[in-house]
């Protein structure tokens, strides 16, 4: 289908990198149109994310997040992984770029494995294992975990001694142990560079005795320890001597804020959370009450419900938080360590632990470094990709576009938000060429089966010897040929290899099967494969059903062959009976209105909209006031010195003039209804309800903002020298000369946020009042500027902006919440009493100006979250479907959200945010149809008692009373869950492909015992 | 609605002790939506009862029957073909217990036991959670009383409270109960009707209540 003539541009992207962000950025443009060719230089994609025990701060686990999105990346029809892959160097331009990648052998061919592991097995050799951090060995023919993607195996050939046993072994014929170095190219029309940051590698630092101690690791070390695929098993154990630590410290800033060693001057972001998360679950993991310690020097717990897990971890965990910088590590006698610091007030002591955690900072491999010489990208002074803080995806070249840890350290959140959005920012020249590349399967026309008596198929797999190797496979075999309703069995070596699955599709026409059991591995993986292989034999997916006799029986029961078959037989009969009760569903296929509606005109809402404008979708932009650009509009510049007043000059024009945009001011939203492509909004004038408009779209992107607080203390609107920090910047905007006048000026941090009441940090206004401080210090030099905070939060490298402001003779005074500041104007002047915990003593500091950063609070929207039914936290914030993963969509599907309506955030990162809606907004909106699943709760009208139930229990808020007065369920709506079925008092609601008829005749199969039973059909 | 609870599985089982074969009838009307005797509250119940009978080596056969409701001799009815062909040792209600009454009325020689104990008449404050708000006094007063029923809600049915009792807000029989006085008096203060308190209500009269002997209604024009 690819027309590549003249000068149209190639729809394929080329994702390099494939951590979490290369893989969000990948799966947003494969579902929107573009073919992609994700490449990495590892034998699997995933990144770091799967190295990680729990993720902060909801302590979900790491690997049971990312391995779904692992395999819908493996599994997209559109994109391409190509594995052990380096990118050498890029021609053309955008719309054209030719990539010479360099393909590294990985000697065994990832389309033949099976990922069966017999290779690994009986490979004599043993290697570091470099995925656990060195902590402990694996074989040179390795995978990096099970659930890698590809499932394919590689054969480390540093490692490997050649004696060529793997080839012999594997009966998948895969190893291809002659295979060399090979050249390609890829033509693509844009690129997105992924690579993400290496840890930090403390050895070098002798002082904290990493190189020579085993018992001081770094934190990634650490994550394994803790997690349960790691080397100890989950078990909390120090290296040493494998016995449980009781008492462990971190230290923080290890490679980051330090130039005197390492020159890495800027913070790497995330090391305090994940120090915090690590005490907290090394205390849930220990058998002892375990004493932790965190050693820092600022807290830096800035992003969403960061700062409740800080004070949760203080507070409820027992985690102690020593402000100090740790010097030295020496070891003491039985692999204990001593700690010596300086605490606040200069005072040097000591403390013994049994184990130190470093938490290493994050920067560019070197690797890295060279693939963007090599590409022409530019780089900032500590080797990270240069990007504007109004294109934060963009780089220098034109076409290539980066996310992640490569623009600046971050966490997993704003990695996956940032690479939706340069999902956005890479289709948005290609929007001519959507669809170009991309490929559809073409199927045959589904066999009715309805009143046919039930023909079950029956595949018993080997998984070469993962289940043969302990079940009598063939003894299942047999055992599954006489169960009721079975019309063929087979074994086979890998059902799911490509030859099996021909003849599962042969087979099933030749015999008329029209139910199909697969015995194997886990339908978590293989499940949506083989309904595609019945699929394309003209059977309905859903008349398919798995046993899991390896990952529930042959794994577990090595020790017990007989046991094990005895369960796999049990499985496979269980299986049968549920198979015989199967339905064909049809999936429901809707069209769409491929308009989307932005609420909130402020840089987010702004941004949102012209980029999906710019990719040729109608947008409808409501502003409840008159004018937009929001918060904006009072900003001087970005913490960079980029000028915000322009640039919204230049959006808002942008906006008024964009044949796409429909703009709706003074408007507010009042109803919605509808769902997922196919919605209906009024829309209200703010000041004439009677001015009613009704839009129709297919998705909505909510960007109703913030605000700055009003203060509450500190004299603020009893004296006129207390000033807001939007206001100290709306009089700098007017005339900054006003302040030339002015020799002491203080600002006091914390207004408002983390206080009991509003237990948050907002985040910016670290940066903000620092930034606002350089200035004045600008406009005279002999200004004497104070600046009283409780932690220093510019995370980043903003950290270089603190740096420059002591440079500049800004004075830091820390102060607590137990002893804020005073302020009082009794002589006249302002006064600002503060204790100096470094003097130790209170200072009273006379000030011209006093400048409050106060918390930044969302706006209310009232009337937004009860039209869209969307959650809010206690807060305010609007609540995202998943903290980490899906940081821009809410749980209702065709919902999305961006900027200071989700979280405190700087401009930047509201960009960024505004545009990764769009591009998860633009997976909706590009195709032409909505497809739903068919698993989803129905209603029998007749037996609805309208007792509220389900739309009590139902977590997404979709069940309703309707007209006819029964329960409606919206299919496009229904998550599939089940929660409202278990719960009907009156039996009303069944979920379809697991009634309760389907589940109750798979529960009394597995629990008969003789076959004579089974068959008697009972 | 009328608000029931399933009786404790023990006291169901010692009632069923001597029984091989029961029929187990729901309802489809309150006790479905205060979730003590729907189908699926049917289904568990005979789970429960079949597997605590198997524990014990005396298996029972319990055939299961929801009715749209048991307050009605026309779908009592229903129950008719299920009784005559089967030869139950018992019929088990869970309904409140309205419905045991009018199967033993309509089946005369059936042994019938109720399953739920009827609570009270309320409504629910969340999914999992109901109230009392009417004791059915048959002399509806609540206007008086800023729409919240003095009779039902407080512990004393006080006409003129609070009492001594009342504290933060609570009854003193517990701090999970609110004072219904404490209530009443906030919401009339927000209506602008503190005055109406000043006044002293007079003993009620209980006649229309369950003083004056089981109640019945008669709408002659309906009546046929």
């Amino acid at each position: 289908m690819a027309a590549k003539s003249g000068n149209s541009k190639v729809g394929s992207v080329m994702v390099v990198g494939a951590g979490i962000a290369g893989i969000q950025a990948s799966l947003d443009l494969a579902e929107s149109g573009f073919y992609v060719h994700l490449v990495d230089a590892s034998p699997s994609i995933g990144g770091l994310m799967p190295q990680l025990d729990k993720t902060f701060p909801t302590n979900d686990c790491s690997m049971c997040i990312v391995s779904p999105k692992l395999v819908d990346a493996g599994r997209h029809l559109n994109i391409n992984i190509i594995s052990n892959t380096e990118v050498d160097f890029v021609e053309g331009e955008v719309g054209n770029f030719t990539a010479h990648l360099v393909n590294h052998p990985r000697f065994i061919d990832p389309v033949k494995c099976t990922g069966c592991g017999v290779c690994k097995q009986h490979c004599p050799v043993t290697a570091v294992n470099e995925f656990n951090e060195g902590l402990d060995r694996r074989a040179a023919t390795y995978i990096k975990y099970p659930q890698a993607v590809p499932l394919a195996y590689a054969i480390d050939r540093e490692t490997c001694i050649g004696c060529g046993l793997c080839e012999k072994l594997c009966l998948a014929k895969a190893v291809v142990y002659a295979e060399e170095e090979r050249r390609s190219t890829l033509e693509v029309g844009a690129i997105i560079l992924a690579p993400g940051n290496e840890v930090f590698d403390p050895t070098a630092f002798d002082t904290y005795s990493y190189a020579h101690h085993p018992n001081v690791v770094t934190s990634l070390e650490f994550e394994r320890i803790l997690s349960a695929s790691g080397p100890y098993q989950g078990h909390l154990m120090r290296p040493y001597d494998r016995e449980e630590p009781k008492s462990v410290a971190w230290l923080q800033c290890v490679g980051s804020r330090d130039i005197n060693h390492c020159d890495n001057g800027y913070c790497s972001a995330v090391c305090c959370m994940y120090a915090i998360k690590e005490a907290v679950i090394a205390k849930e993991h220990s058998h002892e009450p375990l004493d932790t310690a965190i050693f820092f020097m600022d807290m830096r717990t800035y992003g969403k419900d960061f700062e409740k897990y800080y004070e949760r971890a203080r507070e409820e965990h027992g985690v102690r938080f020593i402000r100090s910088r740790v010097h030295t590590v020496d070891p003491v006698e039985e692999g204990r360590l001593k700690i010596i610091y300086t605490d606040e007030e200069g005072k040097s002591l000591e403390e013994e632990f049994d184990m130190v955690v470093l938490s290493s900072g994050f920067q560019p491999s070197k690797r890295t470094v060279e693939l963007a010489e090599r590409l022409g990208i530019e780089l900032n002074e500590h080797n990270f990709a240069e990007t504007s803080s109004f294109e934060p995806v963009k780089t220098s070249r034109e076409g290539i576009f980066v996310c992640g840890a490569f623009r600046d350290p971050k966490d997993i959140p704003i990695s996956v938000m940032e690479a939706s959005a340069a999902a956005a920012a890479a289709a948005a020249p290609l929007v001519e060429s959507r669809f170009t590349l991309t490929k559809t399967k073409e199927l045959p026309a589904e066999r009715l089966v309805a009143g046919e008596e039930p023909r079950v198929g029956v595949f018993v797999c080997n998984c070469g010897i993962n289940i043969g190797g302990y079940a009598d496979v063939p003894a299942v075999r047999d055992y599954a040929r006489n169960l009721p309703n079975v019309v063929h069995v087979e074994d086979n070596l890998f059902t799911c290899s490509q030859d099996t699955q021909e003849k599962i599709r042969e087979v099933i026409k030749e015999k008329d099967i029209n139910r199909v059991v697969v015995a194997s591995c886990s339908p978590r993986t293989h499940e949506p494969m083989f309904q595609e292989t019945i699929r394309e034999a003209g059977l309905n997916k859903y008349l398919f059903e798995m046993a899991n006799i390896r990952d529930q029986d042959t794994w577990v029961h090595q020790n017990d062959p007989q046991g094990a078959t005895q369960k796999a037989k049990d499985l496979v009969r269980s299986a049968v009976a549920k198979a015989a009760l199967l339905d064909p569903l049809e999936q429901t296929v809707l069209g769409l209105n491929k308009v989307a509606l932005v609420v909130g005109g402020g840089v987010a809402g702004m941004v949102a909209a012209l980029s999906l404008a710019d990719q040729g979708f109608p947008v409808h932009l409501v502003e409840k006031t008159g004018e937009l650009g929001g918060n904006a509009l009072k900003l001087r510049k970005t913490w960079k010195g980029e000028d915000i007043g322009s640039y919204v000059k230049d959006l808002v024009a942008r906006v008024q003039s964009h044949e796409h945009i429909t703009l709706h001011t003074n408007t507010q939203v009042v109803a919605n209804t509808g769902f997922v492509g196919n919605f209906d909004t009024i829309l209200e004038k703010v000041d004439d309800p009677e001015q009613k408009t009704t839009v129709q779209h297919g998705v909505s992107i909510v960007a109703t903002g913030g605000k700055e607080s009003r203060p509450t203390e500190y004299l603020y609107g009893e004296d006129d020298r207390v000033l807001t920090a939007l206001e100290l910047d709306s009089r700098l905007k007017e005339d900054g000369n006003g302040f030339k006048n002015v020799n002491r000026a203080v600002f006091i941090q914390c207004v408002g946020s983390r206080e009991p009441e509003r237990p948050y940090c907002s985040k910016i206004c670290c940066t903000h009042s620092i930034e606002s401080a350089l200035q004045l210090k600008e406009l005279n030099p002999d200004m004497n500027v104070y600046i009283l905070y409780r932690d220093i939060r510019t995370y980043g490298f903003r950290e270089e902006l603190y740096k420059k402001a002591r440079a500049k003779g800004i004075i830091f005074i820390r102060y607590s919440l137990e002893r804020k500041p005073q302020v009082s104007n009794g002589s006249g002047s302002l006064q600002v009493q503060v204790y100096d915990p470094i003097l130790g003593r209170d200072l009273v500091i006379p000030a011209d100006a006093l400048v409050l950063a106060s918390a930044v609070l969302p706006n209310e929207a009232k009337e937004v979250v009860r039209a869209l039914k969307v959650n809010q936290n206690a807060e305010g914030f609007f609540l995202e479907a998943h903290m980490k993963l899906r940081p821009v969509d809410f749980g209702s599907d065709g919902l999305f959200l961006c900027g200071l309506a989700h979280y405190p955030k700087s401009i930047d990162e509201a960009i960024a945010q505004a545009q990764a809606a769009a591009a998860r907004a633009a997976t909706v909106l590009a195709k032409d149809v909505i497809t739903l699943g068919a698993v989803k709760a129905v209603v029998e009208p007749d037996k609805c008692a309208v007792c509220l139930t389900c739309v009590r229990t139902c977590p997404f808020g979709v069940p309703y009373i309707g007209e006819d007065g029964y329960a409606v369920i919206d299919p496009a709506g229904c998550h599939g869950c089940g929660a409202c079925v278990a719960e009907c008092p009156g039996k009303a609601i069944s979920l379809q492909h697991f009634t309760d008829k389907q589940l109750i005749a798979k529960t009394e199969a597995l629990l008969l015992k003789e076959i004579g039973e089974a068959a008697a059909g009972k | 609605m009328v608000v029931a609870e399933r009786k404790p599985i023990e006291e169901i089982l010692d009632m069923i002790k001597e029984f091989d074969k029961v029929l187990l009838t729901g309802c489809k009307g309150c006790v479905t939506v205060c979730n003590a005797g729907g189908e699926k509250e049917v289904g568990i119940l005979a789970s429960a009862l079949k597997i605590a009978r198997k524990k014990e080596g005396r298996e029972i056969e319990i055939d299961e029957i929801t009715l749209e409701r048991q307050c009605d001799p026309e779908y009592i009815d229903q129950l008719e073909d299920p009784i005559s062909k089967n030869n139950y040792d018992a019929v088990l209600s869970m309904a409140c217990s309205v419905g045991p009454q009018y199967i033993a009325k309509r089946f005369d020689t059936v042994l019938v036991y109720p399953m739920l104990n009827t609570s009270f008449i309320g409504g629910s404050l969340e999914h999992g959670v109901w109230a009392e708000f009417c004791q059915a006094c048959g002399s509806c007063a609540i206007h008086n009383f800023g729409g919240l029923c003095p009779i039902a809600r407080c512990a004393k049915s006080l006409m003129n409270g609070p009492c001594g009792g009342s504290s933060g807000g609570k009854c003193e029989i517990s701090p999970e109960t609110d004072c219904v006085w404490h209530l009443i008096y906030e919401r009339m203060s927000r209506l602008g009707q503190l005055d109406k308190l000043g006044n002293v209500v007079m003993f009620k009269d209980w006649t229309t209540s369950r003083d004056g002997g089981p109640r019945k209604i008669v709408r002659e024009d309906l009546k046929q």
